[in-house]
This record gives C-alpha cells, sequence and structure tokens, in this order.
C-alpha cells in the first residue's frame, strides 16, 4: 500500500508509563504520519459513549450564524480604526526583469501619506508585488500607484513547462529549471508485470494551477502608532503564526504584539504567518506610525499569495483478469512556479503489486504554489482514478467493483457500496462500459475515494471559567476559518456542565488566550477538542467539588445534567445551575486543559461519487448530484461536517468543471486575475449534494477531515463525463471545447 | 478608477452638448455616458480609459418605460434588463427577446443595468479587458487574441481585430428586425439593429458601433409580432449562469404541415457583430422540421467559419446550439 508521505514508525521502546502513538502533522501542507510518546492511560476524560451525548454527534447550529449572515461580524476587512490608512499593492506586470519607480511622485500626491518600494527593483515572477501606497482613503492610495509612474523592463521569462524546458531558457532556479526527486519502486519489476497483465492502458493527465478564491482576501489591519505595542487584525489560519514575525517587521518584542482573528473568510490553507500584505502593511504602519488596512484586491489575490500547482502525470496500469492491479508506473510533473508544486504520487492510496514512479518539479516564473486543502491529493487522485476508470473498462470490468478490488481497507468497501446505493449504481445502465445517450444528452455516474491523516498533537491550552453569577467562558487562542471551531468550543464545554450551547460564551481567535494550533492539515479538530475536552472536565470536577463542600456532601454524589447540579445522595437534591454556581467564591472556579491524547485519533477515508449529464451537442457538463460519505471518528457536529463535505464537494465542482488560470506565455500576462475569467461554480450550479457522515465509524475519538472532502470530487465527475458519453477528458477543467474534442467533434 | 466630474442632465439635448463632438485621438473618451454603469465601471476600474466627465442619463425621463406603438412595442434605453425579462408583452410576443434578456449576467446585474448599456457594452475579451495589454481595440497595434489565448474569440467576421460582441439582447431584436432611435447634436436617426453594429474591417475598429461620440440611444422599437413565427434564444456557456456566451443563437421559425416556411437565426458570441447566416436561413425554407433538417441548416449556418488556434470547437458547439433550438421550438410551446 502507497502511503502518500510518512515517518518511519520509532523503533526504540516507549519508556515506563509512556506509550507511542501515531498521528499527523502538516509539512508545507502534507499530513505526514507522526509518532509521538504520550502517557499511557492516566484515568483522565473520555468522550462519553454516542447515545449518551444531548449536544455533540448532533446537529448544532454556528454560535455565530446569525452575526455572519447579518453582517455584524467582524473580519479584518471590516476594521476600522482612528486615523487608519488603506494601503494598495501593485503586482508586476511582467514575469521577471527591472522596474523602477518614483516614490517622490507618489509622496507628493494629495492624500498619500506613504510609498515603498517593495521588491527592491527586481522582478522574478509574474504579478510579484512590486511597489504599496498608503493613503487617507484607498482611492488617494491607488492614485498614489498611478504617480509612481512604474515602469517595467522585462527579461527573459518562462510561464510554461515548454519555455522552462526549451534550450537556452533563462534559469529561474539555482538548481536549474527542473529538480527531480526520488525515484521509487521496482521499475524493471513494474515493466515485466506490465507486459503479461491481461490489460493495460497508457494515459496522459495534465492538471491547471486553481486559486484559493478565499472570500475574504489575504491582508491584515495592522495598529501600530509609534510606540512599543501593536495589534494585528490578520486574516490568518494562525492565529500564533503572526505575532513574531510582526514583532520583527515592527521592531517589537513578540509580546508585544496581539494578533486578533476575530472571523476570517477562509484560507484553505494560503493563510500562514504574516505573509506579504501583512509584511507590506507593518512596514507601512512603520514609516506612518499610524495603522494600515491593507487587504488585496482580487488581481493581488490572483498574483502573489499561492495557488495548487499544476501538473501532469504520464501513467501505465496493468490488472490481471479479476481486476487486481499489478503494476503501475507513473512519470510526475508538478508545476508550483517559483515553488516546488505537490504529488503524493501514485498508486496513491490504491494497492499495486509492482509500481514505480519518478517525480520532478518544474519551476516558471510564477507566483509560487502553496498548500491548498489537501495539497497534491486532488491531483493525484485525478491521475489515479482515471486510469483505473480507464483500466475497468479496457478489461470489461465493472469500475467500482475493480475499485474495491485495490483497496485493501475494508472501509473504503462499504463506503463506495454506500456511495453506489445513494447514487444508483445497481440500476444504471453503463456500468461495464461507457454509454452513449440519445443524441442529444448522456447521463453517466463515477466514482472516486479519499485518505486524510487529521490527527492531533500537543498544543493547544484551553481555560474554561464558571462564575459564581453561573457564566461560563472558554478561552483559547485558534482561529475559525469557517469550520464551526467556535461552535463545537462552545458545545464540548455544555455538553460536559450538563448545559445548552447559548450559556457558553468562547472567546477565540487573540493571542492573548491559551495557545493554539495553526489551522492547517484538519489537524484543528484533533488538537483542540481534545484540550477544550480536558479543560471543561477539570472545571466540572473542581466545580462539583466547590459546591460539594458549600453542602456538605461527598462531590462523587454531584453530576451536572440539563442545566443543573443533581445531589444523587438525596432525593430532593437539585439545584438550579445559578443556585450551584451562586455557592462558588467570588472568583468563580477555573481549569486549563491541556491535549490529551486518548480524545484525538488519526486517519480517516472518504468516497465519493458524481453523476453528470452530458449536452453531446454542446459539450457543456452538469452535474446533477453528488454523493460523499465520509468518516471523522466521533462527530462533534453534524451540520458542520456536512457542511465541510459539501463545501468540499463544490470546491472539487469547481477545479472539474471551471477553474484554471489562463496566462499568455508570449505577452507574459495573466489573463484572468479576477473572479470574471477566472470562473467558480454558483449557486445555479450546485448539484444534488448528499453528504452523508459515516456512522459505522465507531472509533470514540475527534479526527479531523476536511480535506479529505475536496479530494475525490473532480475525479469523480471526470469519470462520470466518460461513463455517459466516452469522452474521457484527461485535462481539467472539463470545459465544453475538451469534452466536444474528446467526443471527436472538433 | 481615476477622478471624474459626474453630470447630470435632465434633457437630452444638454446630455448631448456634454458629450464630444467628434471622437479625440484616443478615441473620443474626454466625456463618455453612463446608465446602469455595469459595463462601464468596470472599464474605468480597470483603467482602460479615464474619462474627465461622465453624463448620467438616469434623469432624462424620455428614455425611459416601454410604449405600445401600433402593434409594436418601443422600449426607452433606460428600461433594465429586468423589466425586458420580465415584460408579459414580450414574454408572449417576442420570446427570444426576454429569453435573452434573462440570460444576462445575475439578477443583481439585470436589476441595475439597461437596454441601452447592452447594446453599447464593450467587449469582453480579456486582451481588451487588461490595460497591461495595449491591444488594437484600445488604440494599440497588434490584436493579441489572433495568435494567443483565443478560445472566446470570433469565428465569423474577424479581422484586423477578433472580439465577439457579447450582448445577448443584440442577437434578439436583431431577429426582431427592431431598429434603434438615436439622438445627437446632429439631430435624430433610427438604424436597423444590424445596421448600429460594425465589423472592425469596415470600420474604426476601436469601436463596435457606428454611433458618434455625442450619440445616445433613446429606444428600441419592435415591429409587431409575427403571429405563427415562434422564436427562442438558446446559449451556450462554461458557468451555466452568470456567465458571458461561448456562443448563443436567436431563431425563429414559421413551420405548416411539418415544413419550415419561414426561418430566421442571429447568431450571438461568435463575431464581432451579431451574426446572420443568411444562407442557411434561406436553405431552411421548404424543409422538414426534424433533425435531419436541422442539422443540415445548422451546417450550412457555419460554412465559412475561420476558427483561431483555440476556438475550433466553436463551430460543432455552435452547431449543436442551433439544432437545440430548433428542436426546443418544435417540442416546446414557446
Amino acid at each position: 500500500m502507497a502511503r502518500a508521505l510518512q515517518d518511519g514508525p520509532p523503533t526504540e521502546p516507549a519508556p515506563e508509563g509512556k506509550e507511542w502513538k501515531k498521528t499527523s502533522k502538516d509539512v508545507d501542507g502534507h499530513p505526514v504520519d507522526h509518532w509521538i510518546l504520550v502517557d499511557k492511560d492516566d484515568g483522565g476524560p473520555t468522550w462519553p459513549a454516542r447515545e449518551r451525548l444531548s449536544l455533540l454527534n448532533k446537529d448544532i447550529e454556528r454560535v455565530d450564524g446569525a452575526e455572519k449572515v447579518t453582517g455584524a461580524a467582524v473580519y479584518s476587512h471590516d476594521v476600522r480604526l482612528e486615523g487608519m490608512l488603506y494601503a494598495v499593492v501593485l503586482p508586476a506586470a511582467i514575469p521577471q526583469g527591472t522596474y523602477s519607480l518614483d516614490l517622490d511622485a507618489a509622496r507628493a500626491v494629495d492624500g498619500v501619506v506613504v510609498a515603498q518600494d517593495v521588491a527592491g527593483g527586481e522582478v522574478r515572477y509574474l504579478g510579484q508585488a512590486v511597489a504599496a501606497v498608503a493613503g487617507i482613503t484607498p482611492d488617494h492610495a491607488r492614485d498614489g500607484l498611478r504617480a509612481l509612474g512604474v515602469e517595467f523592463e522585462a527579461g527573459e521569462w518562462a510561464l510554461t513547462r515548454e519555455q522552462a524546458m526549451a534550450e537556452g531558457a533563462p534559469a529561474i532556479g539555482r538548481r536549474g529549471n527542473r529538480r527531480s526527486g526520488r525515484a521509487r519502486g521496482d521499475s524493471d519489476a513494474t515493466r515485466a508485470a506490465l507486459e503479461s497483465a491481461a490489460a493495460a492502458v497508457e494515459a496522459e493527465y495534465t492538471l491547471p494551477v486553481q486559486h484559493h478564491v478565499c472570500l475574504e482576501t489575504h491582508g491584515v489591519v495592522v495598529d501600530y502608532r509609534g510606540g512599543g505595542e501593536a495589534t494585528v487584525y490578520a486574516s490568518t489560519q494562525g492565529t500564533f503564526t503572526i505575532g513574531s514575525e510582526a514583532a520583527g517587521t515592527l521592531g517589537l518584542r513578540d509580546s508585544d504584539v496581539t494578533a486578533v482573528v476575530e472571523h476570517m473568510g477562509g484560507g484553505f490553507g494560503s493563510k500562514f504567518g504574516l505573509d506579504i500584505p501583512g509584511d507590506i502593511a507593518c512596514r507601512l504602519a512603520l514609516e506612518a506610525e499610524r495603522p494600515v488596512h491593507l487587504l488585496l484586491d482580487r488581481k493581488g489575490e490572483s498574483s502573489f499569495v499561492g495557488n495548487r500547482s499544476g501538473g501532469w502525470q504520464r501513467v501505465k496500469a496493468g490488472c490481471d483478469e479479476t481486476g487486481k492491479l499489478v503494476a503501475l508506473d507513473a512519470e510526475i510533473e508538478t508545476y508550483g512556479g517559483l515553488g516546488r508544486g505537490s504529488n503524493p504520487g501514485l498508486p496513491y492510496i490504491y494497492d499495486a503489486q509492482e509500481y514505480s514512479r519518478v517525480q520532478a518539479s518544474v519551476m516558471t516564473n510564477t507566483d509560487s504554489s502553496r498548500a491548498m486543502r489537501a495539497p497534491g491529493h486532488p491531483q493525484a487522485s485525478f491521475a489515479m482514478e482515471s486510469i483505473l476508470d480507464e483500466l475497468a473498462y479496457e478489461a470489461g470490468l465493472d469500475p467500482l467493483e475493480l475499485r474495491k478490488t485495490n483497496l485493501s481497507d475494508p472501509v473504503y468497501h462499504r463506503q463506495l457500496d454506500r456511495v453506489a446505493a445513494e447514487i444508483g449504481w445497481s440500476e444504471h445502465p453503463n456500468r461495464t462500459a461507457p454509454g452513449t445517450g440519445d443524441g442529444w444528452t448522456a447521463t453517466g455516474i463515477g466514482f472516486g475515494v479519499a485518505t486524510w491523516g487529521g490527527g492531533g498533537r500537543p498544543v493547544c491550552e484551553v481555560d474554561v471559567k464558571i462564575s459564581s453569577d453561573g457564566s461560563v467562558t472558554v478561552e483559547v487562542g485558534t482561529q475559525d476559518l469557517g469550520t464551526g471551531v467556535r461552535t463545537y468550543v462552545a458545545a464540548i464545554v455544555a455538553e460536559e456542565l450538563g448545559l445548552q450551547v447559548e450559556q457558553v460564551t468562547p472567546r477565540i481567535g487573540s493571542s492573548r488566550y491559551g495557545a493554539a494550533n495553526a489551522s492547517g492539515g484538519s489537524v484543528t479538530t484533533a488538537c483542540l477538542a481534545p484540550s477544550v475536552k480536558a479543560a471543561a472536565w477539570a472545571v466540572r470536577r473542581s466545580f462539583l467539588e466547590k459546591v460539594a463542600g458549600a453542602r456538605g456532601v461527598d462531590s462523587g454524589q454531584l453530576k451536572c445534567a440539563d442545566g443543573a447540579v443533581h445531589d444523587l445522595s438525596s432525593a430532593a437534591g437539585k439545584l438550579s445551575w445559578s443556585a450551584a454556581c451562586a455557592l462558588l467564591p467570588s472568583e468563580g472556579v477555573a481549569e486549563r486543559g491541556k491535549w490529551n491524547h486518548k480524545l484525538a485519533g488519526n486517519g480517516v477515508h472518504g468516497a465519493q461519487g458524481a453523476k453528470v449529464e452530458v449536452d453531446l451537442k454542446t459539450g457543456q457538463v452538469q452535474v446533477l448530484e453528488m454523493v460523499a460519505v465520509q468518516d471523522c471518528g466521533l462527530p462533534l457536529n453534524h451540520l458542520a461536517l456536512r457542511s465541510q463535505l459539501n463545501g468540499g464537494m463544490i470546491q472539487a465542482l469547481g477545479y472539474a468543471l471551471l477553474e484554471e488560470r489562463v496566462l499568455d506565455p508570449e505577452l507574459g500576462l495573466n489573463l484572468n486575475p479576477n473572479m470574471e475569467d477566472y470562473k467558480i461554480p454558483g449557486s445555479m450550479q450546485m448539484p444534488l449534494m448528499k453528504a452523508i457522515v459515516d456512522e459505522e465509524d465507531d472509533r470514540q475519538v475527534v479526527i479531523g477531515m476536511s480535506e479529505a472532502a475536496v479530494i475525490p470530487g473532480a475525479s469523480a465527475i471526470a469519470n462520470a463525463v466518460h461513463n455517459a458519453c466516452g469522452a474521457r477528458v484527461r485535462e481539467l477543467p472539463l470545459t465544453p471545447d475538451k469534452v466536444l474534442a474528446a467526443l471527436g467533434r472538433v | 478608477m481615476e477622478r471624474f466630474e459626474l453630470e447630470i442632465p435632465t434633457t437630452v439635448t444638454e446630455a448631448v452638448d456634454l458629450l464630444p463632438a467628434s471622437w479625440d485621438e484616443d478615441g473620443g473618451r474626454e466625456a463618455m455616458p453612463i446608465a446602469g454603469g455595469q459595463d462601464l465601471l468596470t472599464v474605468l476600474k480597470e483603467e482602460l480609459y479615464a474619462p474627465e466627465r461622465l453624463v448620467h442619463l438616469k434623469g432624462i425621463s424620455d428614455f425611459g418605460g416601454i410604449r405600445e406603438s401600433g402593434k409594436g412595442l418601443v422600449l426607452g434605453a433606460l428600461l433594465k434588463v429586468a423589466s425586458v425579462a420580465a415584460d408579459p408583452r414580450i414574454r408572449l410576443h417576442w420570446r427570444a427577446l426576454a429569453e435573452a434578456a434573462e440570460s444576462v449576467a445575475s439578477p443583481q446585474i439585470r436589476n441595475q443595468a439597461t437596454l441601452g448599456g447592452n447594446l453599447c457594452q464593450r467587449p469582453r475579451c480579456w486582451y481588451f479587458r487588461s490595460s497591461d495589454a495595449p491591444c488594437l481595440k484600445k488604440g494599440g497595434y497588434e490584436c493579441y487574441a489572433y495568435g494567443g489565448k483565443n478560445k472566446y474569440n470570433a469565428i465569423f467576421g474577424g479581422g484586423p481585430s477578433y472580439i465577439v460582441h457579447p450582448s445577448d439582447i443584440a442577437p434578439a431584436l436583431q431577429l426582431f428586425r427592431a431598429s434603434v432611435k438615436t439622438q445627437s447634436g446632429g439631430g435624430s436617426r433610427e438604424l436597423a439593429i444590424s445596421e448600429l453594429y460594425t465589423l472592425p474591417a469596415d470600420s474604426d475598429v476601436t469601436r463596435e458601433t457606428v454611433l458618434g461620440p455625442d450619440e445616445l440611444i433613446e429606444s428600441v422599437s419592435l415591429p409587431a409580432p409575427e403571429p405563427g413565427f415562434k422564436t427562442t434564444y438558446v446559449k451556450a456557456q462554461e458557468r451555466g449562469s452568470f456567465d458571458f456566451a461561448l456562443s448563443a443563437v436567436a431563431l425563429g421559425v414559421r413551420a405548416q404541415g411539418g415544413k419550415i416556411t419561414e426561418c430566421r437565426m442571429v447568431l450571438g458570441s461568435v463575431a464581432p457583430v451579431p451574426w446572420q447566416p443568411e444562407r442557411a436561413e434561406q436553405e431552411a425554407i421548404g424543409m422538414k422540421d426534424e433533425p435531419e433538417s436541422w442539422a443540415k441548416i445548422a451546417a450550412v449556418a457555419m460554412e465559412g467559419a475561420e476558427p483561431l488556434s483555440e476556438n475550433g470547437y466553436k463551430v460543432p458547439l455552435t452547431k449543436g446550439l442551433i439544432e437545440k433550438a430548433f428542436k426546443r421550438l418544435r417540442e416546446e410551446d414557446v
């Protein structure tokens, strides 16, 4: 079985009282299996059996939902401060070369306060931030940008693989434009197995560069007015990734910078650290000694804050008569601009008796790729799920069955069977050969599977306090990317104390609260929820001890449930919550919780299916239905989980049918740095979506799942298009031009 | 967007006086008219033009509303696209026009955009829309689409510019042989839709219409409905909504006894102007109203197409769209 990436398991035995626990960590956006030493069972908290939960493992409405939909929620973009300047950034209009500018001319513009050169006259990639201006309004700042009179002098560039690999291409990387990774597997054995395979196929698959398209663009508002302190309101995936970097730029001590992330509008892997916009904002603020608002426009967003790398994969695969994959050979190239791009490698999740692969990245003068929701995985999935489909039809086998034949983990079997049942595979006519439709339209079904780590580690420090007036607060510095963190932070505490969710006030998104992980690799739930649980568990025990002391009973006789404290020792013994809290000392009772390994797990699966209708006359594809079945250990909030699954399916639908950065390699231009020509799906493109939490997963631990949700959808859609009408499109997005070409109509 | 002065005249005469009498060096942009602003504001934000003055037409009462004229309709240029789509008379008698208007952009844009603005909108070509590409349309020397990324560009009527006209409404109006009434310093004139637009080879390549710098569309006249002439507007998009057309077809058919007795067809987003394949219209007459004929007619409509490097797919796509339009007219009650 080909694992995505992993550290080796530890070889030394665990010390006395400790044991090794496998979890996962995020390395450049990749989930890497990771072993840590944990205490053996310490009698601490455990998640209650599912039937005993009254809030968790059910649908919980977002605690900040009303605030968000009414616009009351304050995102970094919405922060307005006294004396604040607005900053704008100019992206380079050339892929490589030099530029000159006149900062004084910008400074002379009415309403402009600061103008700075950002890149020192050198352009290394198309769209690189080269200059920034801050003014009293965004319009004044833009007047300043124009006044800079930036003149670009283009050098030689490479924007495509072909340009980068051409004779005499400009050197982009220090070690050449193409960097090879380690070869894996046994190529001789694979070649031999391919030759003797009952059926074999070979194909090339190409992936576009996808943007993150965060609803809230990248940036910060930095509140610095000279002096020794600063506050950074950051649109970030890591509250605690801001402070030291901002302090460095502002010349302050780490402890004098507060990061605030009250709400943030999506990151998908692209928002860690102060980042380019944050650094520019701090430099402008340092010079102006005034607060600076710098949230990018869409052109900036499409230019220098990352993307999902493009790629190319040539795959040869062979199977025996039963569909068992006997050999797979892959050549993989990733296109990450100045970065390396990512691909976890083939045969990805599937078993192959023999496999071999070589992998390389080709650099171009474009923005470096970044982590994007399951980095590399949708790319690998597209090639792997497509080649498996091609092999199934070549061999005359059912592609669903062929998948199961090559997946050893039974969880995938049950999930695929569930998807197939929901989407109507057994009643579908084209199960071993593609259909042809009625001359006008054709309907098809396709499948794909996912994998992810989603494990936790000890980072979070959560404080829960019960006050004598009955109010309950839970504080931790974590950020809510829109996934519902704030809601489960409150709900876990409420569950523990027998309260309703709204009786607990969650306070998150500030570096003044307890430590929290950065949200990458879907690790937040498994990092944070156990710490919240531990804090809630500890505070309940302390609370009951205090109440028991005041009542002169044994705390073992007291129980929190149904918004009251029950005294099991006496028939009439029930104290209302406020009456019980009134027995507390004036400072209330507070406890800090840390991560507890017994509460977190690692490793999720996931299967998805798509049903599409292809317009045979125009090549348009409409996704009729998508089904996702996803495990995640103990589900904290079904509503939020389904929301993540829906979001994953929608993002995959965009990747499948619409999204693609388009460059003109000859002119050196980005042709769609906007949301008109860079198309994402809208409400009218939504299929019927069935988001199903796999309740047969009975692991009593929490695991992150969000990245798994985005992996198989595009593959399933592409396979469904082929299943409908025989059009095998091997390059995303599946736009009408490509579908018509695959139908042999162009 | 650069600073500009905003003038809000209340009469046509005032408005015309505020606009330049002749095109200046860079295409006559010292003052520009604005109505719904749905296109113009995007043009200004991308800084394709930086007019010193915008002349808002919203105060000109003569330019609004719908009135009946004989059996036809006169639509004010300031009518919202959403109102064109919703008018029950248009929906009943000029169906393709209602469908075309309904297919424009999104509800928010349809509620703001005007009929006149839709007809006068600038091309969507991404080279034209990029301030970093000094293309032919903006007074430069080259149409970058010709040898560049041209999947959305023209397959008919191209050269030296290869833009397509993006309006959905114009092909539908041309189908109904509608005309526009204009006002300028030189007086008033009436132009058929087919005369309003010009091919890049036939006139100043920086413009899409024959309108002068101070010439405003006052209204659109729809001739009397033609009983038995059934019409529809069919549009292919990459994204099924809120997307400009890859190709579009306004089709009108009269059939008797299973045979086509009259056919009119205007294609959108395939040429720099609404494109009327007249030979196909003529060949259709006398053919049976059935799939084999539709395919033949569509093939004739595509004769003479000259695709660029990346838009060859538009030929089968448009052909397929024409067939779909015929099918729709025969099978659905439109």
